[in-house]
This record gives structure tokens, sequence and C-alpha cells, in this order.
């Protein structure tokens, strides 16, 4: 058994990293290998939209990551300073900002780029997407 | 503590990645992991002297590497071939790199638990 940190860097929609980040998650997790943690970093925080919108036949990125958490309780963790640049935020951010709108629910958690170092530092493996 | 090289393969300014890239190679430093950084291919333009990105907009992070040696990043590296194509000259550059050449990157490589590139 091995211990993964993914670190995903790009975009839900317009990238396909995020798809293979979610099949090397799943299939490493059905090979009874533990995913430590899911770190979105770049671009990759845009994966944390909860008002993503794609047709109804078409893959919802996001859903697969609420799955993926729900299922087999995988952290997902957004680079903060990354989400907040591109507009990324969660509903305390948008009070503390006096944001109106808020778009990051709890599925996802706003973390430092700490939280993937020390991912790095304990996983076997870093695997970027 | 395992060892991590960052590597800088895309180009300065016109995209984030290169801001990121050196975010992520200081805090890993911070977090006392053995940190490197390796210039190559587009990234290799991080080394032109004399830039001037507030002109479009962007932060002058390029000034920060000056402050990695404060971060006990002392292992700069750049790929020879790259250096060469993209005409940065060994003379001016503005950090303390050491110039590999391909197999000698490959041996670095090696030598880490961790390649992240940026």
């Amino acid at each position: 058994m091995s211990t993964f940190i993914l670190q995903v860097s790009g975009k839900a929609y317009g990238s396909a990293a995020p798809v293979h980040a979610l099949r090397f998650a799943k299939a490493a997790i059905d090979d009874g290998h533990q995913i430590l943690r899911v770190f979105f970093y770049q671009d990759g925080v845009f994966n944390a939209s909860s008002l993503g919108s794609p047709a109804s036949d078409e893959f919802n990125v996001y859903q697969g990551w609420q799955q993926l958490a729900k299922l087999h309780n995988v952290e997902l963790v957004n680079c903060v300073s990354a989400a907040l640049r591109r507009g990324m935020v969660a509903k305390e951010e948008a009070e503390t900002q006096g944001l109106s709108h808020w778009n990051v629910d709890d599925h996802f958690h706003n973390g430092g780029l700490g939280e993937l170092v020390s991912g790095i530092a304990k996983a076997d493996r870093l695997i970027c997407f | 503590m395992k060892k991590l090289c960052v590597v800088f393969s895309t180009s300065p300014h016109g995209n984030a990645a290169g801001r990121e890239a050196l975010d992520f190679a200081m805090l890993a430093a911070s977090y006392d992991l053995e940190t490197s950084i390796l210039f190559t291919d587009e990234g290799v333009l991080h080394l032109m002297a004399n830039q001037n990105p507030e002109s479009i907009g962007c932060r002058d992070y390029i000034a920060t590497f000056g402050a990695l040696e404060f971060y006990d990043i002392e292992n700069l590296y750049v790929c020879k071939d790259s250096q060469k194509e993209f005409g940065i000259e060994s003379d001016s550059l503005p950090l303390d790199v050491q110039v590999l050449t391909s197999e000698a990157i490959r041996e670095h490589f090696a030598s880490v638990n961790e390649v992240v590139v940026y």
C-alpha cells in the first residue's frame, strides 16, 4: 500500500488534467492505495467552483470531486491565495472581504501551500496533473 | 527529509506559472525540504537581466529570486541547451546558477525524491 498526494493544476473546463487526476485517484483507491489529499493549485482552483453548470450530457467534474470526497473520504484542498486571486471564494472569506457572492462550498476547504508541502513530506509520492 | 527539484519551464509574466512555482519553492524550503531549482525551456527567460514586468501590469516577482539564499535554496541550475537556444548569456545572469547538461539534469532528477514542473 502506498500513499499519494495529488496536485491538480488544470482548470475544471478546458483541461483534461482534473479528469485524469480523478481516474488516477479512483484506480489507486480501488487498488488498495491511499490518497492523502488532493491539492488544487494554479488554475486547478477553478475545480472548486460550485457554480460550473455543464450541459446535461457532459461530465461534471465538480460532482466527480464531490463523489470522490464523499465515497472515499479524500480531503480536497484549494490553495487559498491562488483561489482568491482567481475569484474562488468561500462564504467566510466573502464576508471578511465584503463580497456579496461566494462560490466555494464545504466540499473543498481553502488551505495554504503548506498543506501541499506537508503532504509531500508525508506521502510516498506526489503526482501532478 | 525529502528532496525536491522545482522546475521552471514556462516563460515569466505571460502566465502565472513562474510566480506560483517560486511561491511553492520558497514554502517547501521553509518546511525544511531540501529544495533545488532548475530553469529549462522557456523558463530560462527568468534569467534575462533588466526585466520590467510592471509595465504590463505584472508583479516583479523576478526580484524575489534574490531572496532564495535566505530560504536556504542554494542549488540553482539552468539547462545548458535551453540557455543556448534562448540566447541567455552566461556572463550576464542575475542569479548564481550552475549550468547543467541534459545528462547532469537526469542525474540530479535521480538524486531527488520529487520533481515538480511548473
